[in-house]
C-alpha cells in the first residue's frame, strides 16, 4: 500500500494511509501516515466503537490537511488496551513450542500452494 | 518515576517477522520496500471540496473460496491478484481473511474497523469533505513489488484519474 501511495503522490495525488504496522511504512518511506497502535486489521477504529472509528478518520483528515512535508507520522491518541502485553504474541518465537513453529511452517508452505495456484489463475 | 512497559512501543514487525520466518526454516527474508527519498504533493482543494478515494486492500467476499470470517484462518484462496472498484454508495461485503492481520487479538467481526467507507459517507454528509468517488478501488497484496510497481499502482492511478480523485486515503488491512 505504501508504494501505491507513492505512485499516486508522485503524480500530484496527495495521500494518507491509516494502518497499524509503523515500522513497515516508515521504512517503506509515504508522504502521510496515520498510525493506530492497534492489532493488524484495525487500521480504521476499534471494532464496534463507531466514535473510535469517526476518530480516526478525522485523524487521517486532519493529517492530509496540515502535514508539512512528506514522512508526517502522527499517532492516534487511542489505545486498544490498558495493558500492553499484546504487543508480544504477534510472530513471538518466544512464546512458541517447537510442536507449534512445526505447524506454523506446515500452514505457510500449504497457503503459498494456494496462493501461487490462485495467481496464476488471475 | 512510573514509566510504561519497555514492551509498550509499537510492535517491531519488520524484526518479529524476519526472525519468524528464518526460525521456520526460509533463508530469505522477505526484503521489504525501502526509499531514501519520498514525494510529497501539496493539498491543492479544501477537503471540504475534495473527492476522496479509498483504496483497501480487503477483498469482496467470494461466495466458494473458502471460510472468510469472522474468525476465519489465513485464506490465500480469498486473495485477489488485480485492481478491483465498486460502487462507494452502500456497503460492500469486504474481507480479510487473505491478509495476515493479528488473530490472536481480533477477530474481524466489524468491517469498519477495516473499512471506513460508513465513515467517509458521513463525511460528505457533514460536509467534512466535497465528495467521495463513485467507485472505491481495491489493491491487491501482492508479495511481488514489481507487480505492485508496474501493474497495480500505474492501475489505482488511472482509475483514481478517471473519477476525478483530489485526494486519496489508503487503508492496508
Amino acid at each position: 500500500m505504501s508504494l501505491v501511495a507513492r505512485h499516486l503522490e508522485a503524480d500530484g495525488i496527495p495521500t494518507v494511509i491509516m494502518g497499524c504496522a509503523k515500522d513497515i511504512v516508515e521504512y517503506c518511506g509515504v508522504p502521510r501516515f496515520l498510525f493506530s497502535d492497534f492489532p493488524l486489521g484495525n487500521s480504521a477504529g476499534r471494532p464496534f466503537d463507531v466514535e473510535s472509528q469517526a476518530l480516526t478518520l478525522e485523524l487521517a483528515l486532519r493529517v492530509l490537511e496540515s502535514a508539512p512535508a512528506a514522512r508526517t507520522t502522527v499517532q492516534s491518541p487511542l489505545r486498544w488496551k490498558d495493558d500492553a502485553s499484546w504487543k508480544l504474541d504477534f510472530s513471538n518465537l518466544d512464546r512458541m513450542t517447537p510442536e507449534q513453529l512445526a505447524e506454523r511452517r506446515r500452514e505457510f508452505d500449504e497457503i503459498k500452494a494456494v496462493a501461487r495456484g490462485k495467481r496464476e489463475q488471475s | 518515576m512510573d514509566f510504561a512497559p519497555e514492551h509498550d512501543v509499537p510492535i517491531p514487525y519488520l524484526q518479529r517477522t524476519r526472525d519468524y520466518y528464518l526460525r521456520l526454516g526460509y533463508d530469505n527474508p522477505y526484503q521489504w520496500a525501502h526509499f531514501a527519498e519520498v514525494p510529497f504533493a501539496p493539498l491543492r482543494v479544501p477537503l471540504a471540496r475534495a473527492r476522496v478515494a479509498l483504496i483497501s486492500t480487503a477483498a469482496p467476499f467470494q461466495p466458494g473460496a473458502g471460510d472468510q470470517g469472522p474468525g476465519a484462518p489465513y485464506n490465500a484462496a480469498a486473495k485477489f491478484y488485480r485492481v478491483y472498484s465498486e460502487s462507494s454508495e452502500g456497503t460492500p461485503d469486504v474481507r480479510i481473511s487473505h491478509v495476515g492481520y493479528d488473530r490472536v487479538h481480533t477477530e474481524a467481526r466489524d468491517p469498519h474497523s477495516w473499512f471506513p467507507l460508513a465513515q467517509l459517507q458521513r463525511a460528505v454528509k457533514m460536509g467534512r469533505i466535497g465528495a467521495l468517488t463513485p467507485r472505491f478501488y481495491g489493491a491487491p497484496t501482492n508479495r511481488s513489488q514489481r507487480v505492485t510497481l508496474q501493474t497495480d499502482a500505474p492501475e489505482l492511478l488511472r482509475r483514481c484519474r478517471e473519477d476525478g480523485a483530489d485526494v486519496a486515503v489508503l487503508v492496508p488491512s
